[in-house]
């Protein structure tokens, strides 16, 4: 299982959180990193496993970097039933637009068929945990399940 | 291997060199600036009360702990340096030194007393050394002219209560100002109507969570046609039936500044048009929020004229301008990141080339002559400060933290400059070997 790790970033916090992760488990997995601004949807691989990291801006918008994948998703309606993914959103409970960002993004992929797995994580610029400290046992987590999805197919 | 010094350390310069790593990590990066603390308006400009936002440094503070960029603290360009001697040490010099003057009403009567920019309001209750001394005044009724973001900043501040700050690094002593000046009435005024207003939508949306606050709305019916206009909704969510209130805000669109008058050199009337309507509101103070200028319009001015390409910021062989100081005072944190990106792609490229030798006065070019870099500056120098000295401050603030906040900023140049330049005390380390 190859894992293809994702951002959608304004400020450069999600790049930042992916390479952390990135870091995280290049010893144990064959990881690649993307900006989802350099990705088209048709060639997300069905072998291999999408994590992706998103921010929010604006007012509850995708960030900047997401924006083109999303339009171009919906505009060509990709089918990613054969996709898995796990999504962790950044979000600063600041705004009535909290986390909003990876929301819509998950809700996308969802609905042009890509299976999520497990829950959407998200992390609060206002508390008191580091993001990384939620997102690498998140990765961890999310890797443990899609391995027995991958392993059952 | 090139010598890159950015002078300012706000969130531009530190993007140019995150940009320029991401590109040549070889590159040798200096970031200077006049105080003896890094991260510019993420520390003195952001709002105290959005420590999210604030987030973006732990990227910054990578620079400095992972990246090999030097933080040079405590160097005012035009005073510790020059920008000539700057040139001569370095191969590329990026001067990203924002727009920190607040843009001047100009109207009769702005020379009353208890009129203030919000430049200086939000650096004052940022804890920013130059404003330690200058506490704006309130008074009961505040007039803010201007509806851009950072009028927003400073109408939720005013219309805040204690347990807002919550979370906040906004000192107690400045909160106990603001609570115990009395604000009652804030009267916030631009002269577009709600759809062409400035402030992002979401900044309005927050304003709604304060429970105690009435809002009313003045000239709304300029914006009709536009009720799908995330500014209109935005405004026309506020909340207007609150049956107690300790604070009244009224938004009020599309008046243009007439004159300030006051009584005994204080202001204590703001005046406003609208076509043939006119305006006068009662008040104890006025807060400008109308833009930025320069601190030094001359130079700036002179750079610009100068420039080859004005809007990626490229003035000469090995001299770029980045961020607001380029561009003027508008763009966000992340549209300054593109900035910046596209800039440290365009001085890369020019030292491939060769373009950006910086050959300056006394230096021969196109001999490889190697540039001494900070070495130039360290030797000449004594009082710089370095990222160690920052983290000394950070742990003094972080330290001395009450309850409630998440840390308390000091702002007082002396003991910032004190906390930079004293190793903290501890186990003496042996001495190195020469």
């Amino acid at each position: 299982m190859k894992i293809q790790l994702l951002y959608g970033t304004e400020t450069g916090n999600a790049e930042m959180l992916c390479e952390d992760i990135e870091t995280h488990l290049a010893d144990d997995h064959e990881v690649a990193l993307a900006n989802l601004n350099d990705i088209d949807p048709a060639d997300l691989d069905a072998d291999t496993f999408h994590l992706v990291v998103c921010s929010t801006y604006g007012d509850g918008d995708l960030p900047a970097s997401a924006q083109p994948f999303a339009d171009t998703l919906e505009t060509a309606g990709t089918d990613l039933s054969a996709i898995r993914f796990a999504i962790f959103g950044l979000g600063d409970s600041s705004y009535e637009t909290y986390n909003q960002g990876s929301e819509k993004l998950a809700a996308l992929l969802v609905k042009h068929g890509a299976k999520q797995v497990g829950d959407r994580a998200i992390h609060d610029a206002m508390g008191s945990d580091m993001a990384e400290d939620l997102a690498l046992p998140w990765a961890d987590d999310r890797i443990a399940q899609a391995a027995d999805l991958f392993a059952e197919t | 291997m090139p010598k890159i010094a950015i002078v300012g350390a706000g969130p531009s310069g530190c993007y140019v060199a995150q940009a320029l790593l991401k590109l040549d990590k070889t590159l040798e990066v200096d970031i200077l600036d006049r105080l003896p603390v890094p991260y510019g308006l993420v520390r003195y400009g952001v709002a105290p009360d959005h420590q999210g936002t604030k987030a973006v440094s732990r990227q910054f503070a990578r620079l400095f702990e992972r990246q090999g960029v030097r933080f040079i603290g405590n160097v005012t360009l035009g005073e510790t340096v020059t920008l000539d001697e700057l040139r001569a040490a370095y191969d590329v010099v990026v001067l990203a030194l924002g727009l920190s003057k607040d843009r001047e009403l100009d109207l009769p009567g702005r020379d009353l007393a208890g009129i203030t920019g919000a430049g200086a309001v939000t650096r004052h209750w940022n804890d920013h050394p130059d404003e330690a001394a200058q506490v704006p005044h309130l008074g009961n009724r505040v007039v803010i002219v201007g509806q851009g973001n950072v009028a927003m900043d400073v109408l939720r501040i005013l219309a805040k209560q204690e347990p807002d700050f919550d979370g906040s690094d906004l000192h107690p002593r400045h909160t106990d100002h603001i609570t115990g000046a009395g604000v009652a009435q804030i009267d916030i005024l631009g002269r577009s109507p709600a759809h062409e207003a400035k402030f992002d939508p979401v900044m309005v949306k927050e304003l709604a969570k304060l429970e105690h606050v009435r809002f009313a709305l003045d000239g709304i019916e300029l914006s009709q046609g536009h009720d799908d206009d995330p500014r209109v909704a935005a405004v026309t969510a506020l909340p207007q039936d609150v049956p107690v209130a300790s604070h009244e805000v009224t938004f009020r669109f599309g008046w243009k500044p007439e004159r300030l008058s006051g009584e005994e050199g204080r202001v204590s009337a703001a005046y406003f048009s609208r076509g043939d309507e006119e305006l006068g509101l009662s008040c104890d103070s006025v807060i400008t929020a109308i833009g930025f200028d320069s601190h030094i319009p001359g130079l700036r001015d002179d750079l610009l004229a100068q420039a080859e390409d004005r809007e990626t910021g490229v003035v000469d062989k090995g001299l770029y301008l980045a961020g607001w100081f380029c561009r003027g005072p508008r763009g966000t944190i992340p549209d300054n990141r593109l900035a910046a990106q596209d800039l440290a792609t365009r001085i890369v490229a020019d030292l491939a080339t060769g373009q950006a030798t910086g050959q300056t006065t006394g230096q021969a070019t196109g001999q490889g002559g190697e540039k001494p870099g900070r070495a130039a500056l360290v030797a000449t120098h004594p009082d710089l400060t370095d990222y160690d000295g920052w983290l000394r401050i950070d742990a003094a603030e972080l330290a001395a933290c009450t309850d409630g906040r998440v840390r308390a900023k000091v702002a007082d140049l002396e003991t910032l400059l004190a906390l930079a330049c004293a190793p903290a005390p501890g186990p003496a380390t042996p001495e190195t070997d020469e």
